[in-house]
């Protein structure tokens, strides 16, 4: 049991974070917290009452399935060291509960959700997103429709707090991306009360409710990254929030020319299922570095990827006219649907690492726009 | 540590029906099936005016589709039968209200219960919301119509008509 968890175990009943004031800086502890195949370095001992308060919790509606950490006071309390403000601040109205989404609400969500206390600013800005008007949380946490919400990082933070970017960043396998996502979620459950079946009515769910929590790709962008392109400095950090679909997958290993790899990606997207077919709205299109520089290569700036996506991604009327609203001739193009009511819909992210796969996820349709904020602190 | 909010609610009162009604306003969601529950509705109301008007579903009303819809002496709206369709039926009904005129909302039985919650939440428990039977999209315009006259009754008793 050479373990270091269990050496830390006697200081506190947070070993990671104990680990986490011993060794400085968080970056650096990534490969100390590798779990190997030996028998010996897999073992962890956890509190026993660990699985039954997590089970207590999960039959009380508290969690999204998964066990969660035991917010312990002392484990919330070290939240608050990363927090902007006094704890019983109200941050926020989250519906359809109205819940009132204070620092100490969040702090014991992000506990829950395995989050590390420095994750607690990201946490607070991202759930004031949420609550803006536009965001439209009331209709996103109780549609039938399959809407998440996605958080999307920018700027130094993201290797400041190790966010992944690279390969599989929209899968498991990193700490923040997982339990930030995972955080939001849990506040949506037990702050703004959209328990699924009850509140949440999605008719099927969607996995990304579980988590979708991302760092955009700057090092291997060619364009100017979502946070500047919204106003913010290139120094600056933000976090941006969207009402979308899970993300689908666009296989384009063959193109060479920019507007053959785009057909590829408007082809995908344009699916008379979406909101977006018949509701014209935002349309998420996650492109991996290397599609983004053979496009970047024939000199196309972000822009105009963007006017191509918004001019070409489109369905025709007979099979838009589908949806929960009825389709509206304001947005016919002759006989097709436009995804996308203006360019700046289309809102173009680099992310992920080699390989030719990118990603789209439509919207909500025109009921939910997407909030960036800034994140101060970091 | 509970991880469980409270809510914050104001309660407030809805807006009597002050017979006689001169003039009622339809305000159709465009969900499926709305407008023939509308018009089914409509051809039972003898000698009333009717004003009808249109809202997004799942989206707030604009202002002035707000100011449109209430023009009448009460505002029927058409049709909460999902979760994001019915939580804007409701909290348009509560502009509504809160701007003095009374309401019906017309939700499906799968998701009226959602919807009183969501009215009591708003501080509105009395919110009259009328059920009809779940599901209307789909449809054939005959069954609609069936499912309509169910709820007609209930309609002409809060308006105090025969």
């Amino acid at each position: 049991m050479s373990n270091k968890f269990l050496k830390n175990r006697n200081s506190c009943d947070c070993m990671l974070e104990d680990d986490l004031k011993q060794n400085k800086d968080f970056k650096n502890l990534k490969d100390d917290y590798s779990i190997s195949t030996s028998k010996d370095e897999g073992e962890i001992i956890i509190d026993p009452d660990v699985e039954k308060i997590s089970l207590d919790f999960y039959q009380k509606k508290f969690t999204d399935g998964l066990p969660i950490i035991p917010p312990t006071k002392k484990r919330v309390q070290k939240f608050y060291q990363y927090s902007l403000g006094d704890p019983q601040e109200l941050l926020a109205i989250l519906p359809p509960l109205r819940g009132k989404a204070s620092r100490e609400k969040i702090a014991i969500n992000a506990v829950m959700a395995g989050c590390l206390p420095m994750f607690m600013p990201i946490l607070e800005k991202t759930i004031i997103a949420l609550s803006s008007e536009k965001f439209n949380l009331a209709a996103i946490n109780a549609t039938t429709h399959p809407v998440a919400v996605a958080t999307i990082i920018n700027g130094p933070v993201i290797k400041k707090l190790n966010f992944n970017y690279k390969a599989g960043c929209l899968g498991p396998g990193n700490l923040a991306n997982a339990t930030i996502g995972r955080a939001i979620r849990l506040c949506l459950i037990n702050i703004a009360g959209a328990v699924p079946g009850i509140e949440d009515h999605a008719t099927l769910g969607s996995p990304a409710k579980f988590t979708y929590c991302f760092a955009e790709n700057e090092d291997e962008s060619p364009w100017e990254p979502l946070h500047v392109e919204r106003g913010n400095s290139p120094s600056s950090s933000s976090v941006t929030v969207l009402g979308v679909e899970a993300p689908l997958n666009v296989n384009d290993h063959r193109s060479q020319e920019a507007t053959k790899l785009l057909d590829t990606i408007i082809y995908t997207a344009s699916t008379p299922g979406c909101n977006n077919s018949h509701v014209p709205g935002e349309l998420l299109v996650i492109m991996s570095p290397e599609h983004a520089h053979t496009i970047a290569h024939e000199g196309w700036e972000k822009k105009d990827v963007k006017k191509y996506i918004h001019e070409n991604a489109q369905v025709p009327v007979n099979l838009a006219d589908r949806g929960g609203r009825k389709l509206d001739k304001k947005w016919f193009k002759k006989d097709m649907v436009p995804l996308t009511r203006k360019l700046n819909d289309v809102i173009v992210i680099v992310a992920g690492g080699p390989g030719r796969h990118s990603m789209v996820a439509p919207g909500f349709g025109t009921s939910s726009q997407s909030v960036t904020l800034a994140l101060d602190s970091f | 540590m509970n991880p469980l909010a409270e809510s914050k609610v104001n309660i407030l009162g809805i807006n009597e029906i002050a017979p006689p009604i001169h003039k009622i306003s339809f305000f159709n969601n465009t969900k499926p099936n709305a407008e023939i529950i509308i018009q089914t509705i409509y051809a039972h109301l003898n000698g009333i005016e009717f004003i009808l008007s249109e809202k997004p579903a799942g989206a707030p009303a604009s202002q002035q589709e707000l100011k449109t819809a209430d023009k009448g002496d009460i505002v029927i709206l058409a049709l909460g039968d999902c979760g994001s369709c019915v939580t804007w039926l409701i909290l348009d009904a509560i502009r509504l209200e809160k701007k003095g005129t009374a309401t019906i909302s017309i939700c499906s039985d799968k998701f009226s219960s959602f919807a009183r919650k969501l009215a009591q939440r708003y501080g509105f428990k009395d919110l009259r919301i009328i059920e009809i039977s779940h599901p209307l999209a789909g449809l054939k315009k005959e069954e609609v119509e069936h499912k309509t006259l169910s709820i007609i009754p209930k309609i002409k008793n809060i308006l105090n008509i025969s």
